[in-house]
């Protein structure tokens, strides 16, 4: 009986490497776009402006009190009430991208407070003005400490990117749960779901570790 | 869209929203408590100088931490059944709760542990302290100020993980929401309703943060 | 070249700057000494608007740095500023520590700035070092890419922040030596700083503050040797004895 059941479940690689090319696009398309929106934030968010720094704030702390699959749910079933027809695909990617981008504020934003105050106050005394600061002294100076934590975040990203599955988008878990409808054999089914993810991530995870040695050695040591 | 906010069907589901929120509240109490459980279990494995349980528990973090929880809420769902173990719902979802976040516990733990400073450990060792005694009485003390401030944000992590219970069909704060949708085809007033709760549980627990912390530096100032 | 007229300044409840009446020629190297907390920093920073004063009257090279609608970044290029800790750009070599300013402020080509910041280099004695990082530099290498750095601006006035404080002491000469050289070549000069040599050497006044206020205001050599206040001689002593 098991050997039948794992015969059928190789027979169904085709099907869950489908699923891995959309778990990749999906988490693709929101980490692009998440760390675009997330560095913008960010910036703002470690901002001048009061306003600004509020209102951004006010939006990460929205998404970080409530659960991922509640706003996928928002996005997917009430953006249509307000006129925009939605398809799982573009929901799920709106909402991943959102979630990341928050995230990704709070790490940019935490970056660019940690650079001394002093180089701000070097590069204000030579007359730069507060965007050239950001982009030539703060920024490159806050990429160190952003870089680590960013790469962790992505991680996160395909992780949370599974709960996508749950408004029908067909990437590797709902290719398992779907799967397993036919082979009942549900530790094979998703150990080897698992293992897709775990393929993904792990090395993900060793990249963030070799990030962080690379960024302090290439910026300051000899 | 808020002009046909229907407020008097949320008054209508109040009761189910009530239910809802306190089996939020005592599934996440119960995979809490289950969670640090198994964090110091592991935690202490994963110290410990047996290669084969500093292994073992290696192997389950790492597992857990490369895996999404969805796909571990799914690998109980479906995998124990077809083992023969007959489960209600709610304990698979506290399981999967509880291991997923035991070890993400163990590494806070870890880290707060290895951030001790070594002379006190050698101290412990040069009066006679067995392991479990350096654990119990010198380690373990003084790693709770350090870590209390990440295993709390772990604690909010695990409520928002919560919400992933109503894919298996337990009666939960985001199966609320989802029932309003089926019932009513309502997923504004549902989805909604269902984030407020959620907000509430996250400001509480944030406001218990602040407390908890506040009370532990009064203490070490002693 | 810089003038303070009754300047007051408050943090908080604080009075840091009381009454400050100041006038600095062209020319003129003013060596402003006093003990911590005395307001001798904040002074300093006052002229380029890193700290704002809440009254009074501050104007250097012409300009009203006091009036919130000046454009501060016309009044910067004119000044180069010099800080305790260096502040360094340690992503960048010692002559891009140095262009960046020309290049983005002045609108300078990077061809020129690269020319001038060599100059500049040379001139404080590191044209050896101008592809180095800050952190491949010791203290008083950077102090002095620091000062090439405010040099490379062409600016009218140089302020100096307790250059030597953070420096172990066998390195103070060096970043000492290039001061000596910038205030015989001319350049107006503010030093806050407790190096007393340099201030007989080269200093036209010494200003002695203390708890905000200007106490005494002398040539070098006569408040050295004969203090006109019980303060300024209890400072002498306290410093002259350890």
């Amino acid at each position: 009986m098991w050997s039948f059941y794992f015969h059928e479940l190789m027979r169904s690689m085709p099907f869950f490497l489908k699923g891995v090319w959309m778990t990749i696009a999906v988490a693709g398309l929101s980490l692009v776009f998440g760390t675009i929106i997330g560095f913008i934030a960010g910036i703002l968010r470690a901002g001048r402006n009061k306003p600004a720094r509020f209102i951004v704030g006010a939006w990460v702390d929205l998404i970080r009190g409530t659960p991922f699959l509640v706003q996928v749910f928002i996005i997917f079933f009430i953006l249509p009430g307000i006129g925009i027809e939605l398809e799982a695909f573009p929901a799920a990617v709106i909402a991943l991208t959102n979630l990341t981008a928050s995230f990704i504020c709070e790490i940019v934003a935490g970056g660019i407070i940690a650079v001394p105050t002093g180089q701000r106050e070097a590069a204000t005394s030579a007359g730069l003005s507060y965007y050239q600061q950001l982009r030539f002294i703060v920024l490159p100076q806050a990429m160190r400490t952003i870089m680590p934590p960013l790469v962790g975040q992505y991680v996160l990203l395909v992780k949370d990117s599974s709960v996508v599955s749950a408004i029908g988008v067909v990437d590797i878990t709902r290719v398992g749960w779907l799967t397993v409808q036919r082979v009942p054999e549900g530790l094979m089914v998703f150990g080897l779901v698992g293992l897709l993810y775990f393929a993904i991530c792990y090395p993900l995870i060793n990249l963030s570790g070799f990030l962080e040695r690379r960024m302090t050695v290439a910026s300051t040591r000899l | 869209m808020l002009e046909t906010f229907n407020f008097r069907v949320i008054l209508e589901y109040m009761p189910l929203y009530g239910q809802c929120f306190l089996a939020t509240l005592w599934l996440s109490a119960l995979s809490l408590l289950g969670a640090i459980i198994v964090g110091i279990i592991a935690c202490a494995m994963r110290l410990s100088k047996s290669r084969a349980l500093s292994t073992i528990a290696g192997m389950y973090i790492e597992s857990i931490r490369s895996t999404p929880l969805l796909v571990q809420l799914y690998f109980f769902y479906f995998g124990l059944p077809s083992m023969g173990v007959m489960l209600p719902e709610w304990v698979t979802g506290v399981i999967a709760l509880t291991l997923n976040s035991g070890a993400y516990y163990a590494e806070i733990i870890r880290s707060g542990i290895q951030a001790i400073d070594f002379g006190q450990i050698e101290a412990g060792i040069a009066s006679g302290l067995s392991y479990f005694q350096r654990m119990r009485y010198i380690i373990l003390p003084q790693a709770l100020g350090a870590t209390i401030r990440p295993m709390l944000g772990q604690a909010i992590i695990l409520v928002k993980d919560s919400s992933l219970l109503s894919l298996i069909s337990i009666v939960e704060l985001t199966r609320a929401g989802q029932l309003l949708t089926s019932e009513r085809f309502m997923p504004a007033e549902g989805f909604l309703t269902t984030a407020v709760f959620y907000l509430v549980l996250y400001y509480m627990l944030k406001a218990f943060s602040g407390w908890a912390e506040k009370r532990l530096i009064f203490r070490e100032a002693h | 070249m810089i003038s303070f007229k009754n300047v007051n300044k408050w943090y908080g409840d604080l009075h840091v700057l009381n009454k400050i009446d100041l006038e600095v020629a062209q020319g003129e190297v003013v060596v402003v000494c006093g003990p911590s907390g005395s307001g001798k920093s904040t002074l300093i920073r006052c002229i380029n608007r890193l700290e704002p004063i809440q009254e009074g009257e501050l104007i250097v090279d012409g300009m009203m740095v006091h009036d919130k609608k000046t454009n501060m970044t016309k009044v910067r290029a004119e000044i180069g500023f010099v800080f305790q800790s260096f502040n360094l750009y340690p992503h960048m070599t010692a002559l891009e520590n140095t262009t960046i300013a020309p290049i983005k402020v002045r609108n300078v080509s990077k061809a020129e700035a690269e020319k001038l910041g060599r100059e500049m280099l040379t001139r404080v004695g590191l044209e050896d070092r101008i592809e180095h990082y800050p952190t491949q530099l010791s203290g008083g290498q950077q102090q002095r890419v620091a000062i090439a750095r405010g040099l490379s601006m062409k600016p009218k006035i140089m302020l100096f922040d307790e250059p030597t404080s953070a420096l172990d002491p066998e390195m103070i000469h060096e970043v000492l030596d290039v001061m000596r050289d910038l205030a015989k070549e001319g350049m107006t000069m503010m030093a806050v700083t407790h190096e007393m040599g340099f201030a007989r050497e080269v200093a036209s006044r010494v200003v002695f503050m203390d708890e905000g206020k200007i106490i005494e205001m002398a040539p070098p050599n006569d408040f050295f040797t004969n203090p006109q206040t019980d303060r300024g001689k209890y400072f002498l002593k306290s410093i002259l004895t350890h």
